[in-house]
């Protein structure tokens, strides 16, 4: 049975070879894209592990014996909008461990950097950049170290005790070799538990998609072959023996597609070091394959395409007069979008009571609501279909939104199966976008274009609730702050004292000089006749607790302006003219001025490592969204060319009879354009909600939509996918021709 | 004059539609080699001849479906071989209406459905349509099938929904090709009854198809076509 099997499927002539070879090349397509996404995982782990030696303070371990020791400091600088890695080291014995990279460890006043940021040392102007790092340069940090080919890090060597001193310098004993799962990790290029949970987010989002593309793919052409099983079966055969045949066929097409899958995807790797994954460029040979995702294209693809030909011969029954489609089920009822309108609550719920005060139960509350969400958009997807769909054929005054219309109500089940996994990739995508964009808009709404142009230096006791009492900062001399007012481009120069009272209550944070304040506008104001202020915090966060502190008058404080001087300094704050080269030469005087205190960060900006990781989300969200859309619609495109196989013979007459190739086309794209656009808006809004109510809710943020670039990347990506069922007009046209109507 | 072994460069008054030594090769394969018919208006015409002979390679060239490789066919005055690809298609749309053997009903749309279908490729307005399609069904005998789909029918009635959509449009001619080669000869005989009697009430020129003299000789006229061309000609014996 198995050779006649294979008799049937390759020697039937040129019609059947042209079915194996279709169905090939849409499993092709489906395996290339099922190895890039893997590769593309791979390569994002390959990331993440380079740069766990990065995170090696977070989980500092107690060092073996005192020889062993290496203080450590990690902290993140920023040129421009790119975030600088700075780690300050100091060996504590003669066997302290050495990152990798590195040929040994760097000695007081001696500095590695990565290739990408030497080019910038010596590149920019040192008062922009290269003053910041004490000693010089030794060398570059070896690829091994660096997460990606443009990272910019720099590992700079100090004294023992010089370093230890340092706020927040920690002793670790070894240097971390593997990602880390501290949420604090997250600073880092592809490290930390909040990636991996995005990294695993992202690659279900894409591979959902790729798999019911080939799953589609394999069914092609079912029409055709039933017949020929009905035939066999009047012969005879029984309906173990099709089973047999039909596995083979699928098998045959299949191992075929995987063989030259597996060979797009070698061919086209080099292209795939473009698609900016995270932002971060991969380096050479990330982009490889395990063992075990090869085994799973080249077994679990063959394997998945019998069990799909399988439950494709169960939805019909081939008996030896013919083949019947199983009675259409019922159209998909309203209890289908249960589930979601229950997601939906759930999130509401949370938002109108509060959220709940331990954080498993705000875990489980997001869990609870998200899984609601998803599984409720796949099962209410067939009913929005067929909602769509009535409502296309009840006001439908063109025979090809008639036609179109009817066949989607005709099965909107199917219809909808073809673009399910879209479903999940645009909700995740979405809702990360919404988030994302929320948070920004929040930030950048803080303090207009004065907080841009303002940086702060927020000491480690302004910053942080457990600062040593030895990191303060007791007075600035007058000295510095003159340095850093004559500084080219520096306007002003204000600091913030500690206040007395320094304690919870959040607006007493510190204590400003009225006449400071006036000239640093972007950190607010002085009430009318005060001399000095009592400041709040005044940063935008991720949290959203921005104060909007150029809009902000500040209380009174019972002190005088002389008493205030006197107290510790809590933040330096310095108005610029706004200038790149002003910032940067401020950061860079801010950082000689107080060394390990931190960098100076744009009062309206976040800081530079979330900045970053938010960046690297948004990437890998466009990424998901434009390969999701184009995915689907590679398995539209199949399923059109399955549905012209079935109807070819009326289409081909109509078009004898006159009807135009431009009424077909429009049957053609108006049945797989409306499911698409339908779904995509469902997930969309879905999703945007979903991200107002749980930032709402969870993190006090009120929602704002998405800004252009989403929507460009949205109607990009859609654009992209009716280009993709454009492209299969010309099979419309050969299949309808007047000869398949002569001879079919 | 004879259409058939003769050519004229004037229509005769009454001709409809004209085929002047229409030759036409599919490959190597000639399918036809000088044929030549008229067709006169209001005209039930029977094209005979065994499987193979070009008979309906003929009514395609007849109809603007396929262009001939050397010849000329004329429908009411115009030229239809020389016409642009569009503008034969427009012609078939507007002017022309088509019953085949089988397979002709788009499987989504209802019987209504499809037989408004012309109309509303003519721009007429959805409500309209129907309602012009519906007033076929009582006069095709299909009272009750306005909501069937094809695979919900017997082959005559979806045969007759064929026919009632070829009509709907008041075509000036009807071309079915092998309109009841898919039926027993009982319904096939409901079917011919149908076509000539509402193409003979509403003023339609006819051509037939068939291989079939029981079909044949429903037409007013037949002509046989052997080898790919037309070589005999004679009134259907009243």
């Amino acid at each position: 049975m198995i050779r006649l099997g294979l008799r049937l499927t390759l020697g039937s002539g040129r019609e059947a070879a042209l079915r194996v070879l279709v169905t090939a090349a849409a499993v092709a397509l489906g395996v290339g894209l099922l190895l890039a996404s893997l590769a593309g995982v791979n390569g994002l782990h390959a990331q993440t592990d380079r740069g766990a030696w990065l995170d090696t303070s977070a989980q500092a371990s107690r060092p073996t014996s005192t020889s062993d020791r290496l203080w450590w400091l990690s902290s993140t600088d920023q040129f421009g909008n790119e975030a600088i890695d700075r780690i300050d080291v100091a060996a504590a014995g003669p066997n302290a461990p050495v990152p990798p990279g590195l040929s040994h460890l760097p000695g007081p006043g001696d500095y590695y950097a990565s290739p990408a940021l030497t080019i910038l040392l010596r590149s920019e102007p040192a008062n922009e950049l290269r003053d910041r790092y004490p000693g010089r340069q030794i060398g570059t940090i070896g690829a091994a170290a660096l997460p990606s080919p443009n990272s910019l890090i720099i590992v700079i060597g100090h004294t023992a005790r010089q370093l230890s001193q340092a706020p927040g310098a920690v002793e670790v004993g070894a240097i971390q070799r593997t990602p880390s799962s501290c949420y604090a990790c997250q600073s880092t290029v592809g490290s930390g538990s909040v990636l991996q949970f995005i990294l695993a987010g992202g690659a279900v989002a894409l591979l959902l998609p790729i798999l019911i593309l080939i799953a589609t793919a394999s069914r092609l052409s079912a029409a055709r072959r039933e017949q020929r099983f009905a035939a066999m079966r009047l012969v005879g055969a029984t309906p173990r023996q099709i089973s047999v045949v039909s596995a083979v066929e699928a098998v045959v097409a299949a191992v075929a597609g995987v063989a030259v899958g597996l060979a797009l995807f070698f061919v086209f790797r080099p292209l795939l070091y473009h698609v900016p994954f995270t932002g971060a460029p991969l380096a050479q040979g990330d982009l490889s394959l395990h063992w075990i995702d090869i085994v799973l294209a080249v077994i679990g693809v063959p394997v998945a395409a019998v069990v799909s030909a399988r439950l494709a011969l169960r939805r019909v029954q081939i008996s030896p007069l013919g083949v019947n489609r199983r009675a259409s089920s019922r159209p998909p009822r309203i209890v289908r979008i249960i589930p979601l309108l229950a997601g939906i609550a759930v999130l509401a719920y949370f938002d109108a009571v509060g959220k709940p005060g331990s954080n498993g139960s705000q875990i489980l509350e997001v869990l609870v609501g998200f899984v609601l969400l998803i599984v409720g958009l796949v099962l209410a997807g067939p009913w929005f279909t067929t909602a769509g769909s009535r409502l296309m054929v009840k006001r439908a005054s063109r025979p090809a939104t008639l036609i179109a219309g009817r066949r989607l109500l005709d099965n909107p089940k199917a219809a909808f199966r073809f673009i399910s996994g879209l479903v999940i990739a645009l909700f995740i995508a979405s809702a990360a976008i919404g988030a994302l964009s929320s948070v920004a808009a929040t930030n950048s709404s803080g303090g207009g274009s004065v907080g841009k142009d303002t940086l702060a230096d927020p000491f480690c006791s302004f910053s942080t609730t457990n600062c040593p009492v030895s990191a303060e900062v007791p007075s600035v001399p007058g000295q510095v702050v003159a340095e850093l007012s004559t500084t080219p481009g520096v306007r002003a120069v204000t600091l913030v004292h500690q206040s007395p009272s320094q304690a919870p209550e959040r607006n007493s944070f510190g204590l400003v000089a009225c006449d400071q304040l006036a000239k640093t506008p972007a950190i607010g104001k002085c009430a009318p006749g005060a001399t000095v202020a009592n400041i709040g915090y005044f940063l935008s966060n991720l949290l959203g607790h921005n104060s909007h502190a150029s809009s902000t008058v500040w209380p009174s404080a019972q002190l005088s302006a002389a008493s205030a001087a006197r107290l510790p300094v809590d933040a330096v704050v310095v108005a610029t003219d706004g200038s790149t080269g002003s910032l940067e030469r401020a950061r860079t005087s801010l950082e000689q001025a107080f060394p390990f205190q931190g960098g100076g960060v744009a009062v309206d900006a976040l800081d530079p490592s979330t900045a970053r990781l938010l960046a690297m989300i948004q990437d890998m969200t466009d990424v998901i969204i434009v390969a999701s859309l184009i995915i689907a619609a590679c398995s539209l495109a199949v399923n059109i060319a399955a549905g012209l196989g079935e109807r070819k013979r009326p289409f081909s007459l109509l078009r004898l009879t006159g009807v135009p190739i431009a009424v077909l086309r429009r049957v053609v794209a108006l049945e797989s354009a409306l499911p698409l656009l339908l779904v995509a808006a469902v997930s969309i809004v879905v999703g945007l909600v979903s991200a107002a109510l749980y930032l709402h809710s969870q993190v006090g943020i009120a929602f704002s939509i998405p800004g252009v670039a989403y929507w460009a990347t949205v109607v990009g990506g859609l654009a992209a996918s009716l280009a993709v069922i454009a492209s299969t007009f010309p099979l419309l046209n050969r299949m309808t021709g007047p000869e398949v109507a002569r001879n079919d | 004059m004879n259409p058939v072994n003769g050519s004229s460069a004037v229509l005769v008054r009454d001709t409809i539609l004209e085929a002047r030594d229409l030759v036409l090769s599919f490959g190597e394969t000639p399918a036809l080699r000088g044929a030549s018919l008229s067709v006169k208006k209001g005209e039930v015409l029977a094209v005979m001849g065994p499987s193979g002979s070009g008979k309906s390679t003929l009514l395609h060239c007849l109809a603007g479906i396929l262009a001939p490789d050397s010849g000329e066919v004329y429908f009411d005055g115009q030229r239809v071989d020389a016409m642009r690809e569009g503008d034969r298609s427009r012609l078939r749309r507007e002017r022309f209406g088509f019953v085949f053997q089988f397979g002709q009903l788009v499987p989504e749309l209802t019987a209504e459905e499809n037989v408004a279908l012309p109309l509303l490729l003519g721009g007429t307005r959805r409500e309209e349509a129907l309602r012009g399609a519906r007033a076929w069904f009582e006069r095709l005998e299909l009272d009750g099938l306005e909501r069937h789909r094809a695979g919900e029918m017997s082959g005559g009635q979806a045969q007759r929904v064929a026919l009632a959509r070829g009509l709907v449009a008041h075509p000036d001619v009807l071309f079915a090709d092998e309109p009841t080669g898919s039926l027993d000869s009982l319904t096939g005989e409901l079917v011919m009854g149908l076509l000539t009697r509402t193409a003979c009430e509403d003023g339609t020129t006819v051509v037939l198809v068939t291989h079939e003299p029981r079909v044949a000789a429903y037409a007013d006229r037949e002509v046989i076509v052997r080898d790919g061309r037309v070589t005999v000609t004679a009134a259907v014996p009243g």
